[in-house]
């Protein structure tokens, strides 16, 4: 476990491309906001979902930019253990988490496939935004996940998504997907904070090369995407290895593109150049959202376009 | 651990069940709760034992059913002996549309059915399944017979 005090060590690499780093340091001491998506699957009258949770003491306030999504005062309130959560009204999920399924833009009739699913909050994202008339393929490649992800869809009530148990790299060929999302394993430093329970992942699992898994997952979601049909690439970590390196692995290797997009939070442009590599140039197209100009978890989102 | 019981590594593709047994499943609906059969239009009804699922209806399945499933959709209604059940989970998303045989409930009564499982009632209603509602959210699923109220509820 990184501690608080060896953080700026830690993140020092990255002092040249995350902005005001001194402020971001700052930042990693406090907690982060907390938020739900509001499921109107479930919940077609909002107003119930919300007054029965002022009654219960929770403010919830509409994120501008952000539909269906509230920030929540108290932040260490235990909405895990409210009746909305239990009935599927509601799923917390920290605010940049939406970013990816905002630049799928899921629409109803599309195959879309999750390729890294559980435990569910971009699925049951893409089934609300769909109006859960997407044919989602949601995969995980762990039955402990999947399990999870399961009850997940169950609470959430959507009926628009099958439940597969592939590794994704090696996910069959045969459906022609509209979309894929590869919310890639990663090493998770764009969650870091002080107190967060949440370990660095390719610390805790010492010798994981998570680039290359990073790169057989985003090949694989290509090769499964119909030509002109968008794969979106995300990561909760800064480190242009698990990043633009990775996109820039399929750019050579594959006939893609990158698709600008807009989004309702401040962010960068990727790095066209890491530890003295040069990278494509396209990769400025991709997107780094940094914790303390968001108020959420640090992210990185590429959108691609396959052309051929 | 019943949820996990569902999953297991040769889970077999649902069959899209027959025009008549589809027609039964959401005829059961729209005469039980005055839930319109069109409701569930834009959807496919499959079937595993004694199970009807729920899943959208894709532009074409086939492409579908080669993929190795673990769950499809979402678990609408079951067979229990000679009548049709509907889930706790399919009402408290299309619950909020019924027009009959919803049963309002105070939260101190819900409380007492979610804990007692069974409990002393008389309505104005026909006897058979109903839709467990409290303070404008629907819970599930309850039985209604012979002067008691019977919790389905998860």
């Amino acid at each position: 476990m990184l501690k608080v005090t060896e953080a700026p060590a830690y993140f020092a690499r990255y002092r040249e491309i995350i902005p005001d780093f001194e402020k971001f340091l700052a930042h990693l001491r406090e907690p982060l906001p907390l938020y739900f998506r509001l499921n109107e699957l479930k919940a077609p009258d909002p107003e119930v979902v919300l007054a029965g949770l002022a009654r219960q003491g929770v403010k919830a306030e509409a994120v501008p930019g952000f539909p269906h999504f509230y920030r929540v005062e108290p932040r260490d309130f235990p909405l895990g253990n409210t009746e909305e959560y239990y009935l599927g009204y509601i799923y917390p999920m920290t605010l940049s988490s939406a970013l990816p399924v905002i630049a799928l833009e899921p629409k109803p009739g599309e195959y879309i496939l999750d390729m890294c699913a559980a435990p569910g909050s971009k699925t049951t994202q893409i089934a609300q935004v769909a109006e859960d008339k997407a044919v989602i393929v949601a995969n995980d490649r762990r039955l402990d996940r999947l399990t999870a992800l399961v009850a997940n869809l169950k609470r959430l009530g959507v009926a628009c998504a099958l439940t597969t148990l592939y590794r994704g790299e090696v996910f069959p060929f045969g459906v022609p997907f509209d979309k894929v999302l590869v919310d890639a394993p990663c090493s998770g430093e764009g969650r870091y904070r002080e107190g967060y329970e949440g370990e660095l992942l390719y610390q805790k699992e010492g010798h994981t090369n998570l680039p290359a898994i990073q790169k057989g997952l985003l090949v694989r979601a290509f090769d499964l995407v119909k030509v002109g049909g968008i794969v979106v690439y995300s990561t909760c970590t800064f480190n242009p290895e698990e990043n633009e390196m990775v996109v820039d692995y399929l750019l050579r290797k594959r006939q893609a593109e990158i698709v600008p997009c807009t989004y309702p939070l401040p962010h960068h442009p990727g790095v066209t150049e890491w530890e003295g590599r040069p990278l494509h140039p396209d990769l400025q197209k991709t997107a780094r959202f940094y914790p303390h100009e968001t108020q959420a978890v640090g992210f990185f989102v590429a959108k691609i376009k396959r052309l051929f | 651990m019943g949820r996990r019981k569902k999953i297991h590594k040769e889970a077999k593709w649902p069959r899209v069940v027959s025009l008549e047994e589809r027609e039964e499943v959401l005829s059961f609906w729209e005469e039980r709760f005055g839930i319109p059969k069109e409701t569930f239009q834009d959807y496919l009804l499959l079937s595993t034992a004694k199970n009807y699922w729920l899943f959208i209806a894709p532009p074409d399945l086939r492409p579908l059913q080669n993929l190795k499933v673990q769950t499809v959709g979402l678990l609408f209604t079951r067979r229990v002996s000679r009548w049709l059940k509907p889930t706790s989970t399919a009402l408290q998303r299309f619950g909020h549309l019924a027009t009959k045989n919803v049963l309002e409930l105070s939260p101190s009564e819900l409380d007492r059915l979610r804990r007692e499982k069974r409990l002393p009632f008389e309505a104005e209603m026909e006897e058979g399944y109903v839709i467990i509602k409290c303070e404008g959210k629907v819970w599930g699923c309850g039985l209604y017979a012979q002067g008691k109220l019977i919790s389905f509820l998860p």
